[in-house]
């Protein structure tokens, strides 16, 4: 089996499994785009042998596959990003729920009549 | 009936106080709550100094999240109906009454513009995507929608409950059609006048209306392929 193959056929159970999860409501539809993104693009890819290797000899790769891993590899980057951005923002606001929380459970007990 | 309006806002101190007059005027017995959404301007002391019941979130929580704040109040609260409301006074409050009598006959009820011909006009971008998600929405119901992207809409107690339970967290218009039609929910289309948004005041960029129109389509089509809940659908 040649590594086209592997990729066409792993690309469609990725795209499955990715709406798959969005269907059963364990991935937002938010998040998953970028992944039917990179699904999308890596099936055209592994269809398009050509293409790929026209890339591969403009670029002066002798192993074309070669380009789907870099091409992968590129893509995890930018979902890490991604991904460190999102959990970046809710970083600040786990940290304003408590501070509110904290606040709010203060003036209970004052209204509580300074019951510790 | 006791009757809630939703009214989500973010910062909008110009136009809120005159929204929350427009509904004491015509509708003086509903109670009002502003969700005042990580707001940065005066938007929650107006609303308060106007009469309204204000919620205010410690950040932006986004349209969607916001408006389900609204629905879990309504039904934490025993109201009967919710009505959901813009805070830039697109919606008129002289229709509240048209909204709400219709509410004995279904479960959620949408103010629409376009089921008559009326003076509401908009760009022709704005229509494209308005007409395209219609017509998926009618596609995927088999009911016919004429403004889904309306938010102006009165919802019962079922209702209410459902949305409280989940509610898409942005760009929620859509897909909350299409989640409420797969629970065995009764929706209607009455028609509205709305007031043409001020100019510049749209919170959809060209830039943002590329994914908007991918993550709406996505969403209508997962929700339409999600089954439906057993039991619902024989007790409705």
């Amino acid at each position: 089996m040649s590594i086209y193959v592997i990729s066409i056929v792993f690309s469609v159970l990725f795209l499955v499994a990715v709406l798959e999860l969005v269907r059963r409501q364990r991935l937002k539809e938010q998040y998953s785009l970028l992944w039917i993104l990179f699904g999308v693009l890596l099936l055209g890819v592994s269809f398009n042998v050509h293409f790929l290797e026209r890339i591969a000899e403009w670029l002066d790769v002798k192993y074309a596959p070669a380009l789907l891993f870099l091409f992968g590899l590129l893509f995890c980057f930018a979902f890490i990003l991604h991904l460190t951005l999102v959990i970046s923002k809710l970083t600040g606001q786990v940290l304003r729920l408590t501070q509110e929380l904290a606040i709010m459970k203060g003036r209970h007990r004052e209204g509580e009549g300074g019951i510790r | 009936m006791r009757t809630l309006i939703i009214i989500p806002a973010y910062n909008e101190e110009g136009s809120i106080a005159q929204v929350i007059g427009d509904i004491r005027e015509h509708a003086p017995e509903v109670d009002i709550v502003v969700v005042n959404d990580g707001s940065k301007d005066r938007t929650e002391a107006i609303a308060r100094d106007a009469g309204a019941e204000v919620i205010t979130m410690p950040f932006n929580v986004g349209i969607g999240g916001g408006m389900q704040t609204g629905y879990l109040y309504a039904y934490q609260n025993g109201y009967d109906a919710a009505v959901q409301m813009d805070a830039d006074g697109q919606h008129r409050a002289a229709d509240l009454p048209k909204l709400l009598a219709a509410i004995p006959y279904s479960d959620l009820v949408i103010g629409s513009r376009y089921v008559e011909q009326t003076a509401y006009r908009s760009s022709a971008t704005r229509r494209v995507g308005i007409l395209f998600f219609s017509k998926l929405v009618s596609f995927v119901t088999r009911q016919r929608f004429t403004d889904t992207t309306s938010g102006f809409r009165a919802a019962n107690r079922k209702v209410i409950a459902l949305y409280a339970n989940y509610y898409p967290s942005d760009y929620p218009e859509v897909e909350s059609i299409v989640y409420l039609k797969r629970r065995g929910c009764r929706l209607a289309e009455v028609p509205v006048e709305m007031r043409s948004r001020e100019a510049g005041r749209s919170s959809i960029t060209p830039l943002k209306s590329v994914y908007y129109m991918l993550k709406v389509t996505l969403s209508v089509l997962m929700s339409a392929s999600r089954v439906r809940v057993r039991g619902v659908k024989t007790s409705g």
